[in-house]
């Protein structure tokens, strides 16, 4: 196994929860989560539904899956009895969605990066009824565009403009090949698409509401966002003004990067927890008295990470049953 | 009783100003408008004729835009609008007594400029420094509601020692769709508007000029097409077809080829179920005065889905071509009156498009031919390289052009001699059929240990083996 099995991956864990805490405050704006269905891909165990039944029980649930035996699997984990599974394609639920006045919150979970993926994303946003939310994650591993024994770079390139030429910024660059530089580069590409769905023209617009980059084992940048009539922007930025993540802009994803720790470690932090600021990691090195990483610095930058997404951060327990 | 007679005066038959300019505004995209502005300023440096250079000629001369919500500003060093053609320039179309333009302009209907401020707002100041003249004109929503009056403001500018001699328009009191897009659509719109003057400028950016949108150049994106340069003997090799001609004072040049491996069935297929590529660079562009004003077009406007060529499909997404049409007096060219578009009848265009078709039904003959060898024919383009039109049009020199007079105009033309493959035809026959994913999957899995093996290879494989079985 190359990466930790979906439900255990600590980084998209503290993003699945991250998540949450923006649909807490979309409760918050509307007062009521039960006239909304929430859309996603589960995967073999529906971590996300399983979640979701807990922490928004008034969220009707639907997941999408084409593949008989991953949703055998699913009918064996469900979290509840009101999980709808749909064997369908989530692109033939797209094109055949109707908006009604139901808002949803729709998370389009890609493992990998095509443009049918931007197809789905600005498909949907034009058709969602007000203050639905969408989530997108795709992936962002520079390295697929950045030339192989049998691909040279400029032919990669070549072909990365191919695929996305229609929502780039500037259709003749060439990709980054940092990790940082190429999340904010698929940012700046769900950006054109999301003006694409939804020009100045229209009295609707998408507002992000949080972007994260991360990686447990493979790069992936994900985008949250509401769409709104822009006469509810003031109050939607009043709501999540409070929270730490909030992020109203296209500008580069937030990293979630959080050092592996152990239980012991965790609690002995836990009494110094919260502290904002920067100099957390500093402060929290101090406190637990040896590195966790090669250096000082990475250190710090780890226990940094653990000092932002603590709340966040799950504990995978060992359990004998 | 006297019976009264009723007097009739003569008719105010003027245009009214709101009306004339909502009409002329209309049947132009902003972005479009936004490129006649910087046809003007191209216009500008052949006007000039400051530089000899054959292969840059508009190396040293920039055009910087800038738009913001509030207001949209172009700026160039391209010699800037001389006083003596004060009268011509700002009026709305062109006067017949204004002095003919020097070769390889665009401009003809004197509306370019006007039409593109017009469209974005009700107010401009337009600042223009050329030779010992330095000037600025104001249009102020104020002269736009004065029906009476059709004079606009003059007043002298202010020149600086390092002003290089240029025209500045500003454009303020935006329509607000307009300052939307500049805003609220800055991404969409900027990206777009990049797009355009990258694919439509490209020629003109290769030769020196140089753009910038909101303080970032725009980089070309020209067409290559792939050449082999040095074939055995007469051994057959990928190049492309190549046409040129001269009529009435228009040139042509026209070449067509591949710009990238033919795709596989397997490819084809895929992109039925899910866009893959949302950039299509096939298809033809035409250049008018190394404008394109059409570009990568996959229509009947170029000759697909006519006579013997079948509209465009997938299959045909290796396939580009470039027209050039050049002349001393832009009036000759077969453009639309936007400037963005070909005039569908002109006779001219009409002879050239019989050769395009031609030229592509060649490739297209290959592409059928070789899709079931996607491999094979991906060694073809090995021995190649990419050029660009004018590089095309250094090497078309030293090919064996052939003289056709079967056409009117009558011209030559260089055939490539493109490779076929050597099984082919009567004895091959297709197999195609589906099955689901995840047997397939099972299937590559079973047969190659990896479950993303191209599905065509898969089945290859399942027959050789049942072949296999059935000979023994």
């Amino acid at each position: 196994m190359t990466q930790p099995a979906y439900h255990l991956r600590t980084n998209k864990a503290i993003d699945r929860l991250a998540m949450i805490e923006a649909i807490r405050r979309l409760e918050r704006i509307v007062g009521d989560l039960s006239s909304y269905t929430y859309y996603g891909f589960g995967g073999p165990y529906l971590e996300d539904f399983r979640l979701l039944y807990e922490l928004c029980p008034a969220l009707k649930l639907v997941s999408f899956e084409k593949n008989a035996d991953v949703r055998a699997r699913q009918r064996f984990h469900l979290p509840c009895g009101t999980v709808q599974l749909e064997p369908t394609a989530f692109r033939t639920f797209v094109a055949q969605y109707q908006a009604t006045d139901q808002a949803s919150i729709v998370w389009l979970d890609n493992t990998g990066l095509e443009y049918a993926a931007f197809g789905d994303f600005i498909a949907i946003l034009a058709k969602v009824s007000d203050m639905s939310m969408i989530k997108i994650t795709l992936r962002a591993q520079p390295k697929d565009y950045a030339g192989t024994a049998t691909e040279t770079p400029v032919a990669a390139a070549n072909r990365f403009r191919a695929q996305f030429g229609a929502v780039m910024p500037d259709s003749t660059a060439t990709p980054p090949t940092t990790e940082p530089g190429y999340s904010a580069l698929l940012v700046r590409l769900l950006e054109i698409a999301a003006q694409q769905a939804l020009p100045s023209s229209s009295e609707r617009t998408f507002l992000p509401v949080s972007s994260f980059r991360y990686s447990d084992g493979t790069p992936m940048v994900t985008v949250t966002g509401l769409v709104t009539r822009k006469s509810a922007i003031a109050d939607i930025k009043k709501v999540f003004g409070g929270w730490q993540f909030t992020n109203h802009t296209w500008a580069g994803p937030r990293l979630i990067d959080v050092p592996t720790l152990s239980t012991k470690e965790r609690l002995h932090l836990q009494k110094h927890l919260p502290h904002s600021g920067t100099d957390a990691g500093k402060m929290l090195r101090g406190a637990l008295g040896h590195l966790i990483d090669d250096t000082i610095s990475r250190t710090e930058a780890g226990l940094q990470q653990y000092a932002d997404y603590h709340s966040y951060f799950p504990y995978f327990v060992r359990a004998i049953p | 009783m006297t019976k009264s007679v009723k007097v009739y005066v003569n008719v105010n038959a003027s245009p009214v100003k709101a009306f004339f300019v909502s009409m002329f505004t209309r049947d132009i995209k902003l972005e479009e408008a936004i490129l006649d502005l910087l046809d003007n300023c191209v216009d500008g440096v052949l006007r000039g004729r400051h530089s000899s250079s054959k292969l840059t000629p508009y190396k040293g001369f920039w055009a910087a835009i800038e738009f913001k919500r509030g207001h949209f500003e172009i700026s160039d060093n391209c010699g800037g609008i001389p006083w003596k053609l004060h009268d011509y320039a700002f009026r709305m179309g062109r006067d017949p007594d204004r002095p003919s333009e020097p070769a390889g302009t665009v401009g003809v209907y004197g509306i370019g400029m006007k039409r593109a401020i017009f469209k974005m707002g009700q107010e401009c100041i337009i600042t223009t420094r050329s030779g010992a003249d330095a000037y600025e004109v104001e249009i102020s929503p104020e002269w736009m509601e004065n029906e009476g009056e059709w004079t606009i403001p003059v007043r002298a500018a202010k020149r600086g020692p390092k002003d290089e001699d240029g025209t500045t328009i500003l454009v303020g009191s935006l329509y607000p769709g307009i300052a939307a897009r500049f805003s609220d659509d800055a991404a969409v719109f900027t990206a777009e508007l990049t797009k355009l003057i990258a694919t439509h400028y490209a020629f003109i950016i290769q030769k020196g000029f140089v753009v910038t949108i909101n303080g970032r150049s725009v980089r070309p994106r020209p067409t290559l097409l792939a050449f082999t340069r040095r074939p055995a003997r007469n051994a057959p090799a990928i190049r492309p077809f190549i046409y040129k001609t001269e009529s009435q004072g228009v040139s042509v040049f026209m070449a067509v080829g591949f710009t990238r491996p033919i795709p596989s069935e397997a490819e084809i297929a895929a992109e039925q179920e899910d866009v893959k590529y949302s950039t299509i660079e096939a298809g033809w562009t035409i250049l008018c005065n190394d404008r394109a004003v059409v570009y990568c077009d996959r229509t009947e406007l170029t000759g697909w889905g006519e006579a013997n060529v079948p509209r465009y499909h997938t299959q045909f997404i290796a396939i580009s071509g470039i027209v050039e049409f050049r002349a001393a007096d832009a009036s000759k060219l077969p453009t639309m009156t936007t400037k963005r578009g070909i005039d569908a009848s002109s006779p001219l265009f009409l002879q050239v498009k019989n050769k395009m078709r031609e030229g592509m039904r060649l490739f297209i003959d290959y592409t059928n031919r070789w899709k079931t060898f996607p491999a094979e024919a991906r060694r073809h383009l090995d021995e190649t390289v990419t050029l660009s039109f004018e590089e095309l049009k250094a090497e078309a020199v030293t090919l064996p052009m052939i003289r056709v007079t079967r056409l009117t105009p009558s011209g030559k033309q260089y055939t490539p001699h493109l490779p076929l493959p050597q099984r082919e035809g009567a004895n091959m026959r297709r197999i195609q059929f589906t099955r689901p994913r995840q047997d397939v999957e099972r299937v590559a899995e079973h047969l190659f240990d990896d479950k993303g093996v191209e599905p065509s290879l898969v089945g290859e494989k399942c027959f050789d083996l049942a072949l296999r079985d059935a000979r023994r």
